[in-house]
């Protein structure tokens, strides 16, 4: 489970830093890991804690913020830009109601589940939930791995791909859906770890390079085995579990200045 | 053949293409005009970029503005003035991209399609530039891989916004020969863009005078080139001067004292 989340994040890490065109991108860019959190927390407030409302009421949060995110960018206007723009705001805006949610809470029965949920843990998975989070896992997963070439030319900035035949609005919407089904799915599951999507397409670039034929293949790998690591430190560093969302990115953030130490980004 | 009919485009409010109609047999035909004449936007609107409210754009007969982006970036292959890579893709990979609208959309490029890449590198004779990554070349390196990749992308027109924009004096030269070349050698039909009316003397066959959203004259090279149409173009005088390989245009009188940039 660990595995096929944290390749499904990674996937979508990458898929954004292709679309925005920027090393910086992650999960989060257009507010999907924020309204997952707000639709997990939103369930914790109004229902007692059970973890298919929980689970359920996140993922479909997830891709409402998406689907904010992308129409408010077609009103800043038609590029990257404006999508951007919505998806910073979006986040935002969630974010808020995430914390408006935490100080609603009852300090001694809701609020510990809040925090503990939005740090990020495997723990609350059973296997009937598994079964129905990894659909959108997989779709996400295998759609995102068939745009890889697509992924390249996109790279190159709208009119680019335009003039090498790209029908860019139609393939972005479909790449950012696909994302969001992962992502959403992964959040539902796994809470906040969205870290990971950041970090292992850089590993992964170390690896293989930037062409993206190789490199999605490669990000899923690595995307996988890292969460997969952390999931198994998390569960056995203490006696008690320790937060995932916590380890991946103690552990996440020291592999990213290294690896971009080691691969010296120079400016275009 | 290429042929435009009465294409106008507007931004939002400011309408940039009057009525442009052009007509281009074969050879290398160039767009001159100042700063912001509609030239870049013209060539935006024959590749695809830019949607244009109203017009026709023939190519061989075949009406390019109703295609779909992948079958218009067969016939119409497009070199930028500006191009930022974010990622440093190996100048193999960048050319590779021309492919395209010939590659699969989930499959990607296939054995035909790197072989056309490679054809394309030899052809400029940057062969060994290939696996190094673009973002490390020289302005005039980069300027020939895009070349290269219109190329490979095989439209029987191509276009090239400004060629020869931040180029050395030499680089310049080998550019436009690189394409003139090019043109001689696929019979394939070219349109570019200039700002230098001397290369368009010694490189260009037909010469598109641009100004304020219109196509002003039309002609050869040499004819079109003149002391009368270079005033209306640029409001600048020059005197067209007779030279062992044929005209060239100099500014006259004293431009230097007189110009509006020294108070």
């Amino acid at each position: 489970m660990a595995s096929l989340a944290g390749a499904a994040l990674s996937l979508a890490g990458l898929a954004f830093q292709n679309l925005f065109r920027n090393y910086l991108a992650g999960p989060n860019i257009l507010g999907v890991t924020s309204g997952s959190a707000f639709g997990a927390v939103l369930a914790i407030l109004l229902f007692s804690f059970n973890p298919y409302t929980v689970q359920t009421l996140s993922f479909l949060f997830g891709l409402i913020a998406v689907f904010f995110a992308y129409r408010l960018g077609k009103l800043v206007g038609n590029g990257i830009v404006g999508l951007l723009l919505a998806g910073i705001a979006v986040s935002a805006f969630f974010s808020a109601l995430v914390g408006m949610a935490k100080y609603l809470a009852d300090p001694y029965d809701k609020l510990p589940a809040i925090v503990f949920w939005l740090l990020g843990s495997f723990a609350g998975i059973r296997w009937a939930n598994l079964k129905f989070f990894s659909i959108p896992m997989f779709i996400g997963i295998l759609g995102l791995t068939a745009m890889r070439w697509a992924f390249n030319v996109l790279s190159l900035g709208d009119e680019e791909a335009k003039a090498l035949g790209m029908h860019v609005g139609l393939y972005r919407g479909f790449i950012i859906g696909l994302a969001a089904l992962a992502i959403s799915a992964a959040t539902a599951v796994s809470g906040m770890i969205s870290w990971v999507g950041l970090v292992s397409p850089h590993i992964a670039r170390l690896l293989v390079g930037y062409d993206n034929r190789r490199l999605v293949p490669a990000s899923a790998f690595v995307g996988a085995t890292l969460l997969l690591i952390c999931d198994d430190v998390a569960r056995t560093l203490t006696p008690s579990e320790l937060p995932l969302g916590v380890i991946t990115s103690i552990i996440g953030a020291p592999i990213l200045v290294a690896v971009l130490a080691r691969r010296k980004i120079t400016d275009a | 053949m290429l042929r435009m009919n009465n294409l106008k485009f507007s931004y939002s409010t400011e309408q940039v293409l009057k009525g442009v109609n052009l007509k281009l047999k074969k050879g290398i035909g160039c767009l001159l005009g100042p700063n912001g004449a509609g030239k870049s936007t013209l060539l935006k609107c024959i590749t695809g970029i830019l949607k244009p409210q109203a017009g026709e754009i023939e190519l061989d007969a075949k009406d390019i503005l109703s295609l779909h982006f992948r079958e218009r970036a067969r016939w119409v292959s497009y070199a930028p003035q500006e191009f930022s890579v974010n990622f440093p893709y190996t100048v193999f990979e960048v050319v590779l991209m021309g492919r395209n609208p010939h590659a699969g959309i989930i499959s990607g490029p296939k054995e035909e399609d790197k072989r056309k890449t490679t054809e394309a590198l030899q052809a400029l004779g940057i062969s060994h530039l290939k696996g190094v990554p673009f973002t490390s070349l020289s302005g005039g390196q980069r300027r020939l891989v895009l070349i290269a990749r219109a190329l490979a992308q095989d439209g029987a027109l191509l276009v090239f916004d400004e060629p020869t924009s931040f180029l050395d004096f030499k680089n310049q030269i080998t550019v436009l020969s690189v394409i003139g070349e090019i043109s001689e050698r696929t019979g394939k039909i070219v349109l570019l863009s200039l700002h230098d009316p001397n290369l368009a003397l010694l490189f260009c066959d037909e010469v598109f005078l641009m100004k304020e959203g219109k196509i002003l004259k039309c002609g050869k090279s040499d004819e079109v080139i003149n002391e009368e149409n270079m005033h209306t173009l640029y409001m600048l005088k020059v005197n067209v001067i007779n030279v062992k390989s044929g005209k060239m245009v100099v500014p006259t009188g004293n431009f230097i004292r007189n110009s509006p940039f020294r108070s």
